[in-house]
């Protein structure tokens, strides 16, 4: 296991930035989500890491080691790290033993003690009773974890997802998530997790890094980009919610402002002292017939033990939970609680942009 | 790109090693064509453009150039009618039988056009054992009416057919299947709908087809060579034949100026049919690849038996002359079950020491030369692909050439280029090994389309998972890369093996007496008058030729698209 570093990474294809200026650091054992949209630069981070890309500029160490630098460059064979590809790249002519245990071949691993490691990855990986099996006759699920079986079975410095659960069907996903999170725990790996999905982001990562062209917008844990978004593209992209612009009005103690939010005046948590949004989760309305805030119900729908309606007030758009179904254009009142609050004055046109490679 | 710099040896030393195979590569497919093209300006004796105009204003080059252009014209002509009636009734109709009924259209093209021509003389004329037998052939002392302009086109547009077929059928399998039955659902007839609609949207591809026939039929040299030489009947690659077996190697600058000529008709027909398929695009929209199969109703029996009846014509006919004049003991001797014998086979297999020496030599050129193409060509298609450079694009773009250009034009660059070896007093003229390198050149883009062709269908992902599970180049190339490509490369190997034992055009310019190949020996043989012993040489390479392309017909499930000529 060892940590990973990026300082000023950047990468540009044909004079087009697609890596701008990275700078992160994984601990050693850490489960890390590269969260984007397509386009976002997740992927080629990723390939840096592997090997398979040079950078244009900066570095990567790999447990202090620089694995690619102004002068160094050490190709994917020598970086010792595992990768799982989206399309799972399994060799079709070898079987499912075979692919696991040709790590180990390139490695020179005795025969014995090769196969006593490779049937403790198969089993690991609940394949023991397919090892004879060649891939084309096996389920996506199945394909996934051979592939995972393969890069764990020569303890890699570090295992890379891209994509993993892509091509799976929605049941066998939260069934591989699992398999990817216990695998995990029993081996400590690094791991660094490519999706655009935030659901598997946020359930499986200790901590996320959420990217938008080129450049690492937020890298922090999940609950804490839920809660404390910093800026607007993050508030969108993760979670349920709104983001509203706001403008201060005064502040009563450390941490908490009073803001003008939609023509009301309401408590915030802020990250600095002169906001331009809050991010308005569900959570953060409650619908009371005595609020002040009046709003329109233009949507709702119902997501079991709850319903989600979509309310227009002022030409904003905010989401709340309820308990009952609510008439389309029925009217209701709101109160706002528990906000956040961040400065980025420029903030939709960015998520614009950022959602326009999408 | 940055240059990388490594931390340690091993593979990256293969890394860089290996863009040097594309030097000898280019040095020997391209090698002998650019030597050819100084020779035209007179590359040695300074330059000059007096052999260009001597031979020029020469009356015999005029001649052989109409006789070539009449030919090969006419030719083009027939293959189109025959091409394009087998392209639009397999490609758009319900008929039954399609994959029979293809492999016996491609028979044809894979078959040496001298035993095509051997075949066919077997089958008309005064002597032909096969009218004999049925009490049909014409009083001793006739004509061999083949020997004539008119038996050169016949042969010439049967045996070029085939590939106006391939680029027929392959055009006609993009039109989208919802525009005829558009037309249909407009209230337009199956003839309307051929005549209105695809007809039309099919033209660039018939017309690029029809090129690639003039271009064929004008390089080839066994057929005029067979019927057209007896009737003092020359075309341009004949003329450069016999003036180069009557003088020797001192007409070899006048020979280039006219095999120049050849190959400059040459690349006008590919730069059109490149033209035209270039600007192919109506901008077809909609799914492509649905079958059409436009009903025949009660009609299709009656096509099915008339297309059958037709390949019977041109292929079993022609093979069943062959194999009776091959049976009989002495030409002229008509065939009865006293007379039928096995002597001749056993003659040219087991006694006669040219035959067997040429069987011999024919078989070690084509090993070698599918053994050689495998080797380089794996690495080649990988670098091609994988690390494209300008140099490799180059390369990837003029490979092509010494396949497409006439037979005779890549012998002769051959001749001048390894006449003298450059630095040495050595030659190769009159070895085997002028002959291998020859085909080292011509056969290279057999071998190499395939090859790419499996390897760009490669997810890269493939490789890559391999190398970052500690796999270096070297191992990549031969566990991943090798097995995966490997079906792929056994068709090129089939195919090169098959094109090189058929081959007479190159060998006929290069061979030497110990070096004769199968092709020029039955050439000879016909043209000593030992027809039966050519009759019977050439039926064993028909029963090769057949056995090898069903053998890659067998595999053809594994192969990818596009790899098997006959099933684009």
């Amino acid at each position: 296991m060892a940590e990973l570093s990026f300082s000023n990474l950047s990468k540009q294809f044909d004079g087009v930035a697609a890596l701008d200026s990275i700078n992160a650091q994984i601990t050693s054992g850490e489960f890390v989500a590269l969260l984007g949209p397509s386009g976002c630069g997740k992927t080629t981070l990723l390939r840096l890491t592997a090997g398979f890309e040079h950078p244009s500029a900066g570095e990567i160490r790999i447990g202090g080691q620089t694995v690619a630098g102004a002068s160094q460059f050490v190709p994917p064979e020598d970086r010792g790290i595992g990768i799982v590809f989206q399309s799972y790249a399994l060799w079709p002519h070898k079987s499912v033993f075979s692919n696991v245990s040709y790590p180990l071949e390139v490695r020179r691993v005795p025969r014995a003690e090769r196969e006593a490691r490779v049937a403790e990855a198969l089993s690991l990986t609940g394949l023991s009773d397919l090892a004879q099996r060649m891939p084309s006759q096996l389920s996506g699920g199945q394909r996934q974890r051979v592939a995972l079986a393969r890069c764990l079975v020569f303890d890699p410095r570090a295992v890379l997802l891209d994509e993993p659960l892509a091509n799976l069907d929605l049941a066998l996903r939260a069934s591989m998530q699992e398999v990817f999170s216990m695998f995990h725990r029993r081996t400590g790996a690094t791991m660094l997790y490519v999706t655009h999905d935030q659901g598997e982001a946020l359930a499986l990562a200790d901590r996320v890094a959420v990217m938008a062209a080129g450049k690492i917008r937020q890298f922090a844990a999940p609950e804490v980009l839920y809660r404390e978004p910093v800026d607007c593209f993050v508030a969108g992209f993760v979670g349920d919610g709104a983001v509203v612009s706001a403008r201060r009005t005064g502040q009563t103690d450390r941490n908490l402002l009073l803001l003008n939010v939609l023509g009301q005046e309401v408590l915030s948590r802020s990250a600095t002292p002169e906001p331009s949004h809050v991010s308005v989760r569900p959570e953060s309305i409650s619908l009371s017939d005595d609020a002040p805030l009046r709003a329109r119900v233009t949507g709702c729908t119902y997501l079991g033990g709850q319903f989600r309606l979509t309310l227009d007030t002022a030409g904003e758009t905010l989401v709340a939970f309820a308990r009952q179904r609510a008439r389309i254009g029925e009217t209701v009142g709101v109160r706002l609680h528990d906000l956040w609050a961040f400065r980025d004055p420029e903030g939709v046109v960015t998520m614009e942009r950022a959602l326009a490679h999408a | 790109m940055r240059t990388p710099t490594f931390t340690k040896g091993g593979s990256r030393s293969l890394d860089r090693l290996l863009p040097l195979i594309l030097l000898p590569v280019a040095l020997i497919a391209l090698g002998p064509v650019v030597r050819l093209l100084l020779e035209g300006i007179g590359f040695g004796d300074g330059l000059t453009s007096e052999h260009l105009t001597t031979v020029l204003s020469r009356p015999s080059t005029g001649t052989a150039l109409l006789h070539s252009l009449i030919t090969a014209g006419g030719g083009t002509v027939l293959s189109i009618l025959i091409g394009a009636s087998f392209a639009f009734l397999v490609a758009l109709t319900d008929i039954r039988g399609k994959g029979a009924l293809v492999f016996c259209l491609m028979i044809p093209m894979m078959i040496p056009p001298q035993i095509t021509a051997l075949a066919w003389m077997q089958m008309a004329g005064p002597s032909s054992t096969l009218l004999k037998l049925i009490g049909l052939a014409p009083p001793l002392g006739s004509p061999q009416p083949l020997h004539s302009p008119g038996g050169i086109i016949l042969l010439l547009g049967i045996q070029h057919a085939s590939l106006v077929f391939l680029t027929l059928r392959a055009g006609l399998r993009m039109i989208p299947a919802d525009l005829v039955e558009a037309a249909r659902m407009s209230g337009a007839g199956s003839l309307r709908v051929w005549a209105q609609t695809v007809l039309p949207l099919s033209m660039p591809s018939l017309i690029a087809g029809g090129a690639m026939a003039f271009v064929t039929a004008l390089g080839n040299f066994g057929i005029p060579a067979m019927l057209g030489i007896p009737a003092g009947y020359a075309t341009l690659p004949t003329l450069i034949y016999q003036r180069l077996v009557g003088m020797g190697p001192s007409v070899l600058p006048e020979v280039a100026v006219l095999s120049l000529l050849i190959g400059a008709v040459a690349i006008l027909g590919i730069l059109f049919s490149r033209y035209v398929l270039s600007r192919k695009g109506f901008g077809l929209v909609g799914l492509s690849g649905n079958p059409l199969a436009l009903s025949l109703g009660r009609g299709r029996r009656a096509i099915e038996v008339l297309l059958w009846g037709f390949i019977f014509v041109i292929l079993g006919l022609p093979l069943f002359a062959l194999l009776a004049t091959s049976l009989i003991p002495a030409y002229g001797v008509p065939l009865t079950f006293t007379t039928a014998t096995f002597d001749a086979w056993k003659e040219v297999l087991f006694v006669q020491p040219g035959t067997r020496r040429a069987y011999g030599n024919s078989l070690m050129l084509a090993t070698s030369a599918a053994a050689i193409l495998l080797v380089i060509s794996l690495p080649l298609a990988w670098l091609m692909e994988r690390r494209s450079n300008r140099l490799s694009r180059i390369l990837d773009a003029l490979i092509d050439l010494p396949y497409a250009l006439p037979g005779v034009v890549l012998s002769i660059a051959c001749i001048l280029t390894f006449l003298n070896l450059p630095f040495t007093d050595m030659t190769l003229y009159g070895t085997i090994w002028i002959i291998l390198l020859a085909y080292l050149a011509r056969f290279f883009v057999v071998m190499l389309r395939p090859i790419q062709a499996s390897i760009a269908q490669l997810d890269p992902a493939m490789e890559e998972a391999a190398a970052s599970v500690g796999a270096r180049l070297s191992r990549r190339l031969r566990d991943i890369v090798l097995p995966l490509a490997a079906p792929s490369a056994a068709a090129g190997a089939i195919l090169v093996f098959l094109t090189a034992v058929n081959e007479l055009t190159v060998s006929a310019l290069l061979w030497s007496s110990g070096t004769e190949t199968l092709g020029v020996v039955i050439y000879n043989l016909e043209d000593s008058g030992e027809t039966v012993m050519a009759s019977a040489l050439a039926m064993s390479i028909v029963l090769l030729i057949v056995l090898l392309m069903g053998l890659v017909q067998a595999g053809a499930k594994r192969f990818p698209k596009g790899v098997i000529p006959w099933q684009s």
